[in-house]
């Protein structure tokens, strides 16, 4: 019976000094004491362990006993008597067992549970964890640090609830393994916050640990996590906890210095712990801090309001570009939020081109472009082309100025250069309309703007299709010129360029549109004759998307994406014979005119 | 009357004493930031642009509803005053101030956070209520390490920098104490301002300083002219200066990928040759300057031609072994272990970057992995005398380290137990005292290390 051998290993060791056990003695009292429990004996083993006689045996052997007793008690069910029975035995050890090994113990278990019980064991160990942490006399920090370490290394294998059902659900308990583990720091954190008062330096060990808990704390689950508030769910766990980890970052006194510890702005909040930590590793952290605060307004009370919304822009720029180099969609969208919430603190017109001297100021642009382009989720897509729009809204003429010359050489884009041309106009009409402060979007400046736009790149043998969008935009602004803008005018400085324009822009179009309508035209007729011939397709080449073939395009798809491709063509070609015409008949005016007063 | 009500009605009355009494501080003079002392300041200094400034505040609306308090934090807030941190109000209102005066300021919205307001603690178009007390200010430390303190007179434009390497225009007045030693318009290249007297400090600072920039910069001795000091000028050894300067105009250098191959080739032979020379003539910070161009520009450069990455591969390992050489006369002992890691990446039996990174390794304490390099230095060179001689100091250091731990563990096994956090603490400063003693001693003594120095180019 396992019950007569524990008690006669019990026997045997009761007469031994501590330092006489031999490591035999450990492995037979681990196996017995394992035995009890599995055949139902914890009632017995509980006596032994509580037998005053056996003291010294369960100081130095008790922590062996962890692995079996937490098997056991996650087997039983929550009002089993037997699950209390174990769950006082452990009780026990952890008043009685040597607090060194007993917390290896239970890190160890923690570290070995598999998959679905993670959350349940931790949730189980922090009680006794931290009862024994703080038996602990040297060494706390250490061990408050490998605590947390090992849970959070833990807790990051489990996969993140991210819609509301699976939040209201939390499977697999992880929202509220987190709050339970923010209980678990918060003695240590009154421990940092007493000290702080009294000045002492001692702590600043521990601080370091704990400030190293919420660093990771916000890369894992936060980052990945949707914050936004839930409707019918009174408190969003996850929101709960990413409140709690500001607030233990603003008690030990490095929440303002962590919004602002990128780079060179650290400077203001100097001799801070902070430069200890490795700044590579938390880059994530930091930007996810300053989501929360910005944009989900956690813990922005504790945040001084007096910065200039161009500083904060300016600092967030760079948590900006961390987000934004993802491909996940839920930091995709914190990024694109996050940069969001800083313009729209912004009065319009109210940046000033200087800031576009840093690098980060335009490569923020690039990286919306990127998203908007590459990303395959829509709505991520849109919002970063509102915000690219919002983006171009804050700067003061000559900064739009410089963006759009910036965007047109650099984006790669038909779509986008569009887009940016359509913006060029927008801004010539308002100058137009003030007549003020235009020295930007009229006259040679922007006669150099034009030049970037009227242009096309490989000449008559550019891809029109590809470039359909920018040319339709350039077009557009071209017809709008010569009618908003007269050539004794000229404010614009049009009338100056448009031999050139026409050399360089309408004139390859023409000969472009022509050559590939009619390619496109024998390629229809090829189609149609095809058809007529077999309907046995034969294809030519497949193609294959992550591994799977496409299916090959119908014959009748075939035709539709022809036509399409010629009606485009056709358009194009209407506005080009608009905006001909219009010229000559401006031209001829003038001359007209000319003549008349010869 | 309730309490929200008694705060609306302070406020209402602050509000109307800084609109009858208050003055107008904005340059413009169109009443956007109204401002009225309430205790006068114990000094008569006021900060300047660029400083560090120290404050308390309180923030409310105009319905008397406080937003935000540095009290309710615990903590002074602290910024750079003048560089557009915080709302212009505050740029403009704290550089008013003297050291120990409170304020009260009244900001309209185009001062404060406009019609965007701020979410969601400020709403659209908000006039907002300031009271300050400025607690303390002082210099920009612009390298955190009290060297260069930099007070700024005027304001430059933009927010571009000359980096290493730029032609800069600037006028510069030199003081020692009250006397005024320097006063001249001069051209040079940011990092080569010992051509022409100029103190590396200037160099640095020019990093910082943008176009049409004014300001005064205290150069500590290791950023001014050092232990040599500056006879021509009258300066002795370890002086501290203070610097007036001037960026008129500058022109940035080419960044590392403006520049091909080729060209970052032929510059690298000459700035190896800079280099060389400030060497020589003891200048450790301007040679570490030019050596670290090379690396730059050829330590990430990739397709190059076989004969290119041969010639690069000597410039670098060349770089590396000087830099090494550098960091070592400039203590800077961990900088110069990493340069000859560097080189050793690059020719792993190479002589003197073995032998550096044991004299680095050795003056770091780390007895056992300094014999280790300079044993490897003999298998390399079975004559290096130098080497032979090292390894001794290596294993008597390595004695005296163990007796010590001896006698520190001897007495903590009498006590063992608990006390081990209390003999960490005392055994730390025991270390400190040592390693200073024998770095001072390595000073007197320079065994071998100035023939080292000239071998190495």
């Amino acid at each position: 019976m396992a019950i007569d051998e524990l008690q006669a290993i019990v026997q045997r060791c009761q007469i031994l000094e501590e330092e006489n056990f031999r490591a035999e003695d450990f492995n037979l009292f681990q196996v017995a004491g394992q035995k009890c429990l599995e055949e139902g004996y914890a009632a017995q083993l509980l006596e032994v362990i509580q037998n005053e006689k056996n003291k010294v045996i369960v100081k130095n052997m008790g922590w062996n006993l962890v692995c079996p007793l937490v098997r056991c008690i996650l087997s039983y069910k929550q009002e089993d008597d037997k699950r209390e029975r174990c769950l006082k035995i452990l009780d026990q050890l952890v008043q009685l067992s040597n607090p060194k090994e007993l917390l290896l113990g239970l890190l160890e278990q923690i570290e070995q549970t598999p998959g679905e019980q993670i959350s349940e064991t931790i949730m189980l160990l922090l009680q006794p964890l931290q009862t024994v942490i703080l038996k602990l006399h040297g060494k706390k920090s250490y061990s408050v640090g490998l605590s947390l370490s090992t849970i959070l290394n833990q807790l990051s294998l489990l996969p993140v609830p991210y819609t509301k059902d699976q939040i209201q659900e939390d499977k697999l308990h992880l929202c509220q393994c987190c709050n339970a583990v923010v209980d678990f720091t918060k003695p240590f954190v009154d421990e940092v916050v007493k000290n702080m008062k009294t000045s002492e330096s001692g702590e600043r060990e521990l601080k370091e640990e704990l400030l190293k808990f919420c660093l990771k704390s916000l890369k894992y689950p936060l980052l990945t996590a949707q914050l936004d508030q839930l409707e019918d769910i009174e408190e969003h766990p996850l929101r709960h906890f990413a409140a709690e980890i500001i607030g233990i970052l603003s008690d030990i006194g490095e929440f303002t210095p962590a919004v602002f510890s990128h780079g060179s702005h650290s400077q203001n909040w100097d001799n801070h712990e902070f430069l200890d930590i490795d700044r590579n590793d938390s880059v994530d952290s930091l930007a996810c801090l300053s989501y929360l605060v910005f944009v989900q307004y956690i813990g922005i009370d504790c945040f001084p309001m007096i910065f200039s919304p161009s500083y904060l822009l300016q600092c967030n720029l760079l948590h900006v570009e961390v987000l934004l180099k993802r491909t996940e969609e839920s930091i995709l969208a914190k990024g694109l939020d996050l940069f969001e919430s800083c313009l729209l603190r912004m009065d319009n017109n109210s940046l000033l081109h200087q800031f576009l001297e840093f690098r980060n100021f335009i490569t923020a642009s690039q990286d919306l472009v990127k998203v908007m382009t590459l990303c395959p989720i829509e709505d991520l897509r849109k919002k970063s082309l509102n915000v690219l729009q919002l983006y171009i809204d804050k700067f003061d003429t000559e900064g739009k100025y410089t963006l759009f010359r910036c965007l047109l050489k650099t984006s790669n884009h038909a779509g986008v250069e569009g887009y940016v041309i359509q913006n060029i106009k927008n801004q010539i009409d308002l100058s137009l309309k003030r007549g003020q402060d235009n020295k930007w979007f009229t006259g040679h400046q922007l006669v150099s703007l034009l030049d970037e736009v009227f242009c096309l790149p490989e000449g008559a043998e550019t891809d029109l299709l590809q470039s359909s969008d920018r040319i339709m935009a350039a077009l557009n602004l071209l017809r709008y010129l010569v009618i908003k803008d007269n050539e004794h005018d000229n404010q614009t400085g049009v009338w100056t360029i448009l031999t050139k324009v026409t050399q360089n822009f309408l004139k390859p179009l023409h000969t472009g549109l022509n050559m590939s309508k009619a390619h496109y035209e024998a390629e229809i007729k090829n189609k149609k004759e095809n058809r007529r011939e077999s309907h046995t397709s034969n294809t030519v080449c497949s193609v294959t998307v992550s591994g799977e073939k496409m299916p090959n395009m119908s014959a009748e798809t075939q035709l539709q994406v022809l036509h399409s491709a010629l009606f485009t063509f056709d358009l194009i070609e209407s506005v080009l014979a608009r905006v001909e015409e219009l010229i000559e008949v401006k031209i001829k005016a003038v001359t007209d005119e000319n003549i008349g007063v010869k | 009357m309730t309490t929200d009500e008694a705060t609306k009605s302070e406020g209402d009355a602050q509000t109307a004493a800084l609109v009858e009494q208050g003055e107008d501080i904005t340059p413009n003079q169109d009443r956007g930031v109204l401002k009225i002392v309430k205790r006068k300041g114990n000094e008569d200094a006021s900060p300047m642009i660029g400083d560090k400034v120290y404050v308390h505040y309180k923030g409310k609306l105009a319905n008397g509803k406080k937003f935000d308090s540095s009290r309710d934090r615990n903590e002074p807030f602290i910024f750079s005053l003048g560089k557009g941190q915080v709302i212009k109000a505050w740029d403009v209102g704290v550089a008013t101030m003297k050291k120990g005066e409170i304020c009260h300021l009244l900001c309209k919205p185009e001062y404060a956070y406009g019609s965007a307001g701020s979410t969601p603690k400020i709403p659209s178009n908000a006039t907002l209520f300031f009271e300050i007390e400025l607690l303390d200010f002082k210099g920009e430390d612009l390298f955190e390490d009290g060297g260069i303190i930099r007070r700024i007179k005027k304001k430059g434009e933009g927010y571009s920098n000359p980096n290493e390497g730029a032609t800069v225009e600037i006028h510069l007045e030199g003081f020692y104490g009250d006397r005024k030693f320097d006063s001249r318009d001069v051209k040079f290249v940011v990092g080569e301002g010992e051509d022409h007297d100029i103190p590396i400090g200037i160099d640095k600072a020019l990093e910082k300083m943008q176009r049409g920039e004014h300001c005064i910069l205290y150069l500590g001795p290791r950023y001014g002219f050092g232990e040599a000091g500056k006879p021509k000028f009258g300066i002795e050894a370890n002086a501290e200066l203070a610097y007036e300067v001037t960026l008129k105009r500058f022109e940035k250098a080419k960044e590392s990928w403006e520049m091909d191959t080729k060209e970052k080739l032929e510059q690298a032979a000459i700035v190896k040759e800079k280099g060389t020379v400030y060497f020589k003539d003891g200048k450790y910070m301007q040679a570490v300057i030019q050596y670290g161009k090379i690396v730059s520009w050829l330590e990430m450069e990739y397709g190059l031609s076989e004969r290119e990455s041969k010639a690069s591969e000597s410039f670098l390992l060349a770089a590396f072994l000087n830099l090494a050489m550098c960091y070592l006369k400039l203590r800077e002992y961990t900088k110069a272990v990493e340069c000859c890691d560097k080189a050793l990446g690059l020719d792993q039996d190479n002589e003197k970057g073995l032998y550096r990174r044991g004299e680095a390794r050795l003056l770091m304490n780390e007895f056992e992995l300094a014999k280790c390099d300079f044993q490897r230095v003999l298998e390399v060179n079975p004559q290096n005398k130098a080497a032979k001689s090292q390894i001794t100091v290596c294993q008597k250091k390595t004695k005296e380290h163990n007796e010590r731990d001896r006698r520190i563990y001897a007495n903590m096994f009498k006590k063992f137990a608990e006390r081990d956090a209390k003999e960490e603490a005392s055994r730390n400063p025991g270390e400190k005292d040592v390693e200073k003693a024998t770095s001072e001693k390595r000073l007197k003594t320079p065994v071998t290390e100035g023939k080292e120095a000239e071998g190495h180019v």
